[in-house]
């Protein structure tokens, strides 16, 4: 679970060790980092629309 | 040795071109209001963090290019990956966004900020005219271009205002805030002032909101910015700003004519006044679609003078220019104009470059007509 965040993590970012890229495709399956990338896209809309309006005070 | 000659060279070149550049009137103006210049200064401190970086990625560039040809034996490292390396191209760039985005945003706000305005104009867009309305103050005009039809022709030689002066410009008083209220009445116009640092739509059925408070008084000049139709290069912008008492005497003068304007409709005019008014009226409102001699432009805009299907109709001439025709280029000016002003207009029309009618219609009777 916890690599499957960092793995999402690094996307949001753009960047990724290639030898941890290997091993998510050797290992992991797709629906944990579908369902993964979702609610941590939601986060970030959350984030930023929280720092939006802060700003906006 | 010859490298510093080449570096002084640069260098002089450099610093020449950018205050070529920045004297020449090819950079944006800092303006005459604290937005237009937090604008300039915004605008310039991004201009030189971009210059700074192309001078480090192009100078990488052509040093490697330069430093490491082939000619000389250079062999290219062939390595895929480097975390660490797109880390920090990754942040950089992010830090630096960030950095320019935090002051940018909070000019936005203060340039999203129209409350507690002193006084409210509303700006409205016509094909190819402004209107100004100050609200609440029962003042309002029509501003139309001023340059002589023998300059855009080329007869005569162009001056420095060329396409940038009106008959009447919007008085606005320095000091104050000033909120704009932006719309139109027919397709989408923009309302643009570079020293005001103001550029803003206007779009029919919505009322847009900017503001203004002007630092120093003088006269700023502006063009309509949005493509509108075939007159959009001549519908400028002229904004004369004016100490606020030299202000509050103007207002209270165009009060002052406004008031007895209203109170024109009730007497008998004489024909000479009406025709006199009315090719004023002609001239600021009519004269560019139908030409200032009548003869149109057909078949899209209809010839006046001769035109005996219109002489002979007098109550379909004043229900043209009334309530406009639906379908074609001719806007109703019901709410545009004044009874005073729409009775003198026809009556010029059924008078002027030969059309002999004789027809005189009271500004009286205009007035009943138009509350029925």
């Amino acid at each position: 679970m916890w690599n499957v965040i960092k793995s999402v993590l690094a996307a949001f970012f753009g960047v990724q060790k290639e030898a941890r890229r290997r091993e998510d495709f050797a290992k992991g399956r797709a629906g944990p980092f579908i369902v993964v990338g979702v609610v941590m896209g939601i986060v970030l809309v959350v984030l930023i629309a929280l720092v939006a309006s802060l700003a906006a005070k | 040795m010859r490298k510093r000659l080449v570096l002084m060279a640069a260098g002089t070149a450099f610093t020449g071109l950018s205050q070529g550049v920045l004297a020449n009137g090819w950079n944006m103006p800092a303006g005459v209001t604290d937005v237009s210049r937090e604008i300039h200064s915004l605008h310039m401190i991004i201009f030189w963090i971009c210059v700074a970086i192309g001078i480090v990625v192009f100078g990488a560039m052509f040093y490697s290019l330069y430093r490491y040809r082939r000619s000389q034996g250079a062999k290219a490292t062939q390595f895929h990956e480097h975390t660490t390396v797109e880390i920090i191209w990754t942040v950089i760039p992010l830090l630096i966004l960030v950095g320019m985005a935090v002051p940018a945003t909070a000019t936005l706000k203060t340039m999203y900020d129209a409350s507690e305005a002193d006084l409210d104009v509303m700006v409205t867009g016509q094909q190819w005219r402004w209107r100004y309305d100050y609200l609440g103050e029962e003042v309002s005009f029509i501003s139309n271009l001023a340059t002589p039809r023998a300059q855009i022709e080329g007869s005569d030689a162009k001056d420095d205002t060329y396409l940038l002066e009106v008959d009447e410009p919007l008085v606005l008083p320095t000091g104050r805030k000033v909120r704009l209220l932006l719309t139109s009445d027919d397709v989408i116009h923009s309302w643009w002032v570079p020293d005001l640092a103001v550029k803003q739509d206007a779009v029919p059925g919505f009322v847009n909101e900017n503001w203004v408070r002007i630092n120093e008084p003088g006269i700023y000049r502006g063009q309509c910015a949005e493509l509108c139709g075939r007159d959009h290069g001549f519908m400028p912008v002229v904004v004369k700003a004016v100490e606020p008492e030299q202000f509050d005497t103007w207002l209270a003068q165009r009060k002052e004519a406004a008031a007895q304007e209203a109170m024109g409709v009730d007497r008998e005019w004489s024909r000479e006044e009406l025709m006199e008014r009315g090719e004023q009226v002609y001239g600021t409102i009519c004269a560019s679609c139908h030409q200032p001699d009548g003869s149109g432009n057909p078949p899209t805009f209809p010839a006046l003078a001769g035109n005996q299907a219109l002489l002979d109709d007098r109550e379909g001439h004043i229900d043209t220019v009334v309530n406009g025709v639906s379908g074609s280029a001719m806007p109703a000016f019901r709410s545009t104009l004044n009874p005073v002003e729409i009775a003198a207009v026809i009556t010029y029309e059924r008078n002027a470059w030969g059309n002999e009618t004789g027809d005189v219609i009271q500004p009286s009777a205009m007035a009943e007509q138009l509350s029925e």
